[in-house]
């Protein structure tokens, strides 16, 4: 398994733009990936819309990715790249 | 074809518009985050009037902090988005009123959200509101109303369970 920490840094948050966004770049890995809001302690399945937004992440929260399966190490350096571009 | 087929055909799930307004496809929205359907496949309204109410029966399963778009999950796990206007979240919920909590049990047709449309509007910020079904992939299909004038609770979009 790995784990990606991040703060946000987008003003909005994960809000839909980026929630969506998020969600459809975890969707293009194979992985398990969960999206854990540090700071409510509340975790989604980062594939689903729904879940991602109703974790309320704002700026300044920190958030944690954990990735477990076949394309963890692909899965996890795309996400940490796109977290620093988009959030 | 046996005869049992209309037995057990389980019937769609119709979304009901929450404004009054008109009903217009999802495409003609000037958002790609929307019209490109990233959240998913839905429709749009042009609310003529500042009042949201649930589109079906369900839970309140996201209320955003700014208070301008709102989740409801149906009791079939439809998750229904309703987002009021285009970048409203830069309003920082000004203009915006929420009647419900997350978390809550809601009736279709019940108010969820008032809006200040005229001040929205002022503000430089569009009012059309797109309905999506966030978990589209979920079902057969997610297909829109057409083109026309609603009431609040008139079908704007069919889900094929």
């Amino acid at each position: 398994m790995k784990t990606i920490e991040y703060v946000i840094t987008d003003p909005v948050g994960v809000h839909a733009r980026p929630a969506g966004l998020l969600v459809k770049k975890a969707a293009s890995y194979k992985s398990n990936i969960m999206l854990k809001n540090m700071e409510t302690g509340k975790s989604a399945d980062a594939k689903r819309i729904m879940s991602v937004m109703s974790l309320g992440v704002k700026q300044g929260n920190k958030i944690e990715l954990s990735i477990e399966g076949e394309d963890e190490d692909a899965a996890s350096s795309g996400l940490e790249d796109f977290l620093k571009e988009n959030l | 074809m046996g005869f049992l087929d209309g037995v057990f055909k389980k019937k769609d799930l119709e979304i009901g518009s929450p404004a009054k307004g008109k009903c217009v496809s999802i495409k003609t929205v000037p958002d790609p985050t929307f019209s490109e359907e990233i959240l998913g496949k839905g429709v749009a309204v042009e609310p003529s009037e500042g009042k949201f109410y649930a589109p079906a029966d369900g839970k309140i399963s996201t209320l955003f902090a700014t208070k301008h778009a709102v989740g409801v999950t149906t009791a079939e796990g439809a998750e229904i988005l309703i987002h009021v206007g285009l970048d409203t979240v830069n309003l920082k919920g000004e203009h915006f009123t929420a009647h419900v909590e997350e978390g809550a049990a809601v009736k279709k047709g019940a108010l969820l959200l008032e809006a200040d449309l005229e001040a929205i509007a002022a503000a430089g910020y569009k009012t059309i509101t797109p309905i999506l079904i966030c978990n589209t992939g979920d079902f057969k299909e997610v297909v829109p109303g057409e083109e026309r004038m609603v009431s609040p609770g008139d079908s704007v979009l069919s889900i094929k369970l």
